[in-house]
């Protein structure tokens, strides 16, 4: 609906948006990009792209094929093709991707693994 | 990056379990479990499936709902809506065409209130067909007496009903019951 409209180029693929004042508490799984902008707790998987704005709060594991962060992310984060942090963000907790790219900027705190060939191989 | 503000889509493909709780508007194309709390509206769009206690301000209800919704002002299901459970809400709206099972409570609906201003104006000629029709009892005169005692105490009556001929049909009515 209009909403979609909204919603700029580069989202123009993110269907699902979590709005700032929104808090979910448990577990987002799906097939299609997210844009996180308000807070979630528990555990999020996903099949495409991950994006958490710069009012997003994530306490939780992800498991996704992209993630972009400008906002907080606490917890482990696999991702089977890229792990973006972008400035100003702040991320504790472990990166598993075969790319992961950290900007100027960017705070981040816990262990980082690219080598994830075996784990493709599976 | 200006992105939609202000309200919350969630996507066909997705599955959210938990809690969910917010200050704006949620669009739920996708799949919502466990409870939803929103201090504004919540639109279930017909792909859209909710199985979850539901506290809002507004909900409509295009798809699938399943279980209780309590909002603050209305619940609108939509010819499209299909829900099951209890609602509590002032307003409830249930077009043509949706589905619904389950309860609706929409508070403080004064009966004593609504039965006397409509028993002056309206109830009160049709009153003794109405009672005697379910239950033919055993003793119709004594119903009949007890009818009358009570008739005179009904607050203002314009016409009045004809009391006669509706006794009458009651007695005829019990006595075919009995043959």
């Amino acid at each position: 609906m209009a909403g979609i409209e909204k919603v700029p180029a580069p989202r123009a693929g993110a269907h699902t948006v979590i709005g700032s004042s929104i808090v979910i508490d448990g577990e987002i799984s799906g097939d299609e990009d997210l844009v996180i902008q308000g807070t979630v707790k528990g555990r999020i998987g996903l099949r495409e792209s991950l994006y958490v704005e710069s009012s997003g709060v994530i306490e939780a594991d992800i498991e996704t094929a992209n993630v972009e962060v400008s906002g907080q992310v606490t917890g482990n984060i696999v991702a089977s093709d890229k792990v973006e942090l972008k400035a100003d963000c702040k991320v504790v907790g472990d990166i598993r991707a075969p790319r992961i790219l950290i900007a100027d900027g960017a705070q981040f705190k816990g262990n980082v693994d690219m080598d994830v060939k075996e784990l493709k191989g599976k | 990056m200006a992105t939609s503000d202000g309200s919350t889509i969630i996507g066909e493909s997705i599955l959210i379990s938990g809690s969910l709780n917010g200050d704006e508007d949620l669009t739920v194309r996708g799949r919502v479990e466990g409870t939803l709390t929103l201090t504004k509206t919540l639109l279930v769009e017909p792909t859209g499936i909710v199985k979850a206690e539901v506290q809002v301000r507004n909900c409509v209800i295009a798809g699938a709902v399943v279980g209780n919704v309590t909002a603050s002002e209305s619940v609108e299901i939509t010819n499209q809506g299909r829900m099951v459970g209890d609602i509590t809400a002032p307003r409830v709206i249930i077009v043509d065409g949706a589905s619904f099972r389950g309860r609706i409570d929409m508070g403080e609906v004064d009966v004593d209130a609504a039965r006397e201003s409509r028993g002056a104006a309206r109830a009160a000629p049709a009153r003794p067909a109405l009672r005697a029709a379910p239950r033919p009892a055993a003793a119709p005169a004594a119903r009949a007496e007890a009818r009358k005692a009570e008739e005179p105490a009904a607050p203002a009556k314009p016409p009045a009903p004809p009391a006669p001929v509706a006794m009458g049909a009651v007695k005829r009515k019990v006595i075919v019951k009995r043959k």
